[in-house]
């Protein structure tokens, strides 16, 4: 069940990453509820890390933890949950440039945000 | 330690590395350059006569005004979606005249992009200016609008930077800024980018806000 939970939230987060992707290489501001929160965050100086997309980063991590998910012994299930724990990681910490250094919120990137916090709290269960 | 525990340990450690590692990676890179970006050369507005900040012919029946502020991350995406053909369809066709008002709501720096815009208007480059200002933007309120990055804009939009700084301070920019702020205020536009347009001597009305496309634009334009 959790599995199957986790597979849901995981291709959730694929699609939102996969449209902040898209945006991102089109040049497009992605379509935000909240002012210019979204073209803010994407054009800002954390929106790539190591001159890779943050975007494109997301999209790779849920596409790895989809992959992951496959499996369901015990090594596939400690794959899922490093992927799980570093993308809550990591999303916690550009949440946090979000509304501490940038004074903008990108509800896509909240979204993702979302969906990672799921995936692992799934992924500790699944480990427990 | 039973296997569990040990493997939970396991995980988080790793997973704190990595997590550690984006991080230090992203906050290397979230720094301001302490150089100003190289601009490219402004170009969409070659060959147009600007005159007092209007571009295009004076005489063209209508009018349309885009309120913008220089830091706006729309205005840009506008600027470089919507313009290129309002110009190829209206401007250098003779339908239509560009004004623009510089508004400076989103933080200081959006004021003093706008004073040091007032600036290129006087020498009759204020929309080159501001395209070379919009193709080298940088988040809002993240410091990067300095006297650097305005003469890196102002050498892109063929604008004599010292002239323009120094007009930046003086009363015509400010009297740029308030008529900017009066005529938004009297047509209640309270975003940017939005677009009026007025035909003839008319009053100018509101035709949109945002990311406009030809397809609006023309139907209000008609």
């Amino acid at each position: 069940m959790t599995r199957r939970l986790s597979v849901a939230v995981a291709l959730v987060g694929l699609g939102i990453a996969g449209y902040l992707t898209v945006a991102h290489y089109a040049g497009d501001a992605p379509v935000c509820a909240i002012a210019h929160g979204c073209a803010t965050v994407q054009k800002s100086a954390y929106a790539d890390l190591a001159g890779v997309p943050v975007a494109l980063l997301g999209l790779l991590g849920y596409a790895a933890i989809l992959g992951s998910l496959a499996g369901d012994g015990e090594r596939a299930r400690s794959v899922t949950a490093v992927l799980a724990f570093s993308g809550f990681g990591l999303s916690a910490w550009l949440t946090w440039i979000e509304v501490g250094e940038l004074h903008a919120i990108c509800i896509w990137c909240v979204g993702s945000a979302l969906c990672m916090t799921a995936l692992a709290g799934l992924s500790a269960v699944r480990l427990a | 330690m039973s296997s569990a525990p040990r493997r939970l340990l396991a995980v988080l450690g790793a997973s704190a590395v990595l997590v550690a590692a984006g991080i230090a990676v992203s906050a290397s890179g979230g720094t301001t350059p302490a150089d100003p970006p190289a601009v490219p050369a402004s170009t969409l507005f070659r060959g147009i006569p600007e005159r007092d900040g209007v571009l295009g012919d004076p005489s063209a029946p209508l009018t349309l005004t885009e309120y913008v502020d220089l830091q706006c991350p729309i205005c840009a995406v506008a600027s470089k979606q919507t313009l290129p053909w309002l110009v190829e369809n209206y401007v250098r066709t003779g339908k239509a005249k560009l004004e623009l008002r510089t508004l400076h709501f989103i933080g200081p720096d959006s004021e003093r992009a706008a004073r040091v815009a007032a600036g290129a208007e006087r020498q009759g480059r204020l929309w080159p200016f501001v395209e070379a200002f919009y193709a080298a933007q940088g988040g809002e309120n993240a410091g990067y609008v300095t006297d650097g990055f305005m003469r890196s804009v102002s050498k892109a939009a063929g604008v004599d930077a010292g002239k323009a700084l120094a007009a930046a301070d003086g009363e015509f920019a400010l009297r740029r800024l308030e008529r900017a702020n009066a005529d938004a205020t009297r047509l209640r536009v309270n975003s940017t980018p939005t677009f009026t347009v007025a035909k003839g001597d008319g009053a100018p009305k509101v035709i949109g806000s945002g990311v406009l496309a030809p397809e609006a634009l023309a139907k209000a334009l008609r």
